[in-house]
């Protein structure tokens, strides 16, 4: 009796320490985001007063309004950048895809020579620093006169991307059976027809999901951005966030609200691929 | 394609084979003469003079430089370390929950989402020795009377730093050892369990092995974008104070655009592409190693 009443406390002792330790874990992970909302929606001398204030007293907009306000009234170009983030994500996402589509198949369903060697080497180009890699880029870049275009930073983040995509989507082909494609053939469909109709079809949600996290990377960039792009016609959202930095003094809360800006895509998008992409990236681990 | 059926997977590789060779392999290769070149920005004609090995000469007696490397190698030890570490614990405490596991899923994902120049300038925010969230807790719950100087000194600069970089990468790791916890088969834990295996040896002789891989492909995918660290310490201390959080990024970054010193930050631009280049071969001979492992086992 009394050995089973104590591995019942013990028991749920135990239940009470891993709720806390969860709880404290989650926190940690959620505070610094929550931080950023809450400090964009409270007025700048509650966020610089001295004791703090904790409970926000008032609620106000004001940030938002200042920031697509436009030049000169608080505000800084946010729509221009936001549109220059839009394109330039989207159409190297649209062609890394296409390009990492027809490299992740070769990878899936070919055998070849010096297969792990090669895509060792896509990877290693993925590996060289951005910063490293603007030198020569941005050197280029100025001789083509392609800098500060959409089309330099276009590139550049395709080349980015392809390698991550490769990897993604060999793992999606993978777990469509190769059985499904060959009896297709059987039946009479050219290898083309199979691909298109039946593999590209199963492995569509995984294809999508590497768009996502291509496009995600691109979003997030800065490196790159912030040395190949320089005015108003090519700047990205992360590069545009310095704009609320002078020499000494920040605007917190402005840069509050931009942050929220580039999050909330970036949020939604993830949470819609997070299944996907956990499946893809570890394809491949348990099977060998 | 009937004809050229041999070579379909270099016909399939060949697009991403030439765009990674435009951006990526070109201009390395001309980056690697302009290391061998004074290269000034703002003289164009330095770019064909070839001085040897000066500028590599010059880096490695630099003790600026090699400040740089070592803390570079420092930050991403412990902070690689301790994300597996804490990744680990993440994911058993989430694959723990019998409720609501989609939702805890969702919010550990949550730091993966934030571009790492947010995460530099939200932890900026919070280590404000004035304003920030660290010290206002502190001060609040009485633990600390003065405003730490969180970016200001250099220790905890650094300290700041490997925490906002921890905070921002820990998800990878946690996500996918999550995905190998609830990959794995149940019996062998239980046939540990009838075989009197005590908690710890269940978890080190039948978990670890089997969630190896899983924490190495976060490894590998890591060490594909260590430099991701410069975004941050750029916006947190841009290398300050004095130069005491610089890193090896951010010192090419200010030899290039600051002093226009080209042929220098190139060279040094190719320790940093080696030093990323050894991290990723080395996981990725792990994780090839550890998936035969676990190939022939299960």
């Amino acid at each position: 009796m009394d050995e089973n009443s104590s591995a019942r406390l013990k028991r749920r002792l135990l239940g009470i320490v891993y709720r806390i330790g969860l709880f404290l874990a989650m926190l940690t992970i959620c505070l610094p985001g929550l931080w950023i909302v809450l400090s964009s929606l409270r007025p700048t001398v509650e966020i610089m007063a001295k004791p703090p204030v904790w409970i926000p007293q008032q609620i106000s907009f004001d940030a938002y309004v200042a920031m697509f306000s436009g030049i000169g009234k608080g505000g800084i170009p946010v729509i221009e950048y936001f549109r220059n983030s839009l394109i330039i994500s989207v159409t190297s996402t649209v062609i890394a895809v296409a390009i990492g589509m027809a490299g992740g198949y070769a990878f899936a369903r070919y055998r070849f020579r010096g297969k792990s060697g090669v895509f060792l080497g896509l990877m290693l180009t993925r590996t060289v620093p951005g910063i490293a890699l603007s030198l020569p880029l941005f050197f280029l870049y100025v001789r083509l006169g392609i800098i500060d275009t959409h089309f330099g930073l276009i590139l550049a983040y395709v080349a980015l991307n392809v390698p991550f995509t490769i990897w993604l989507i060999d793992g999606f082909f993978r777990q469509v059976p190769k059985d499904l494609a060959e009896a297709a053939q059987i039946d009479g469909c050219t290898r083309w027809q199979a691909f298109w109709q039946v593999e590209f079809p199963l492995a569509g949600p995984g294809i999508a999901s590497a768009a996502i996290f291509a496009f995600l990377t691109c979003w997030n960039e800065f490196a790159l951005a912030s040395q190949l792009t320089r005015s108003v016609s090519a700047k990205t959202l992360p590069v545009g966030l310095l704009d609320y930095t002078a020499e000494f003094t920040i605007d917190w809360r402005g840069m509050c609200a931009l942050a929220v800006v580039m999050i909330i895509p970036a949020l939604t998008l993830t949470y819609i691929v997070q299944k996907h992409l956990v499946g893809g990236l570890t394809s491949g681990a348990v099977k060998g | 394609m009937k004809g050229l059926k041999p070579s379909a997977p270099f016909l399939l590789l060949l697009p991403a084979i030439i765009v990674l060779a435009a951006v990526v392999v070109v201009p390395l290769i001309l980056s690697l003469y302009s290391s061998f070149t004074p290269f000034r920005l703002t003289k164009p004609e330095t770019f064909f003079v070839f001085v040897g090995f000066r500028n590599y000469v010059a880096i490695l007696s630099n003790t600026d430089f090699w400040w740089a490397f070592g803390r570079t190698v420092l930050l991403l030890t412990i902070a690689l370390n301790l994300e597996m570490l804490l990744g680990l614990g993440l994911a058993m405490l989430v694959e723990k929950a019998t409720r609501g596991q989609r939702l805890l899923r969702t919010l550990m994902m949550f730091p993966m989402m934030f571009s790492p120049i947010l995460v530099g300038f939200q932890f900026k925010f919070m280590f404000n020795d004035n304003i920030g969230l660290v010290n206002n807790a502190l001060q609040s719950l009485g633990i600390s009377q003065d405003a730490i100087p969180w970016l200001i000194e250099s220790h905890l600069a650094f300290i700041a730093i490997s925490i906002a970089e921890i905070w921002s990468s820990t998800a990878i790791f946690a996500i996918l050892i999550l995905a190998g916890l609830l990959a794995m088969p149940k019996e062998p834990i239980e046939a540990a369990r009838v075989d009197g295996c005590t908690p710890w040896q269940t978890f080190r002789y039948v978990t670890w092995p089997f969630v190896m891989p899983f924490a190495y492909i976060a490894m590998t995918i890591r060490s594909l974008d260590v430099a991701r660290a410069y975004d941050i310490v750029k916006i947190m201390t841009d290398g300050g104070p004095a130069g005491r959080t610089e890193l090896l990024w951010t010192l090419v970054a200010r030899t290039a655009y600051s002093d226009g010193r080209m042929g220098a930050a190139n060279a040094m631009a190719y320790f940093s592409i080696l030093l990323s280049i050894a991290f990723t071969v080395y996981f990725f001979n792990k994780l090839a190693a550890a998936r035969t492992q676990i190939g022939a086992e299960w």
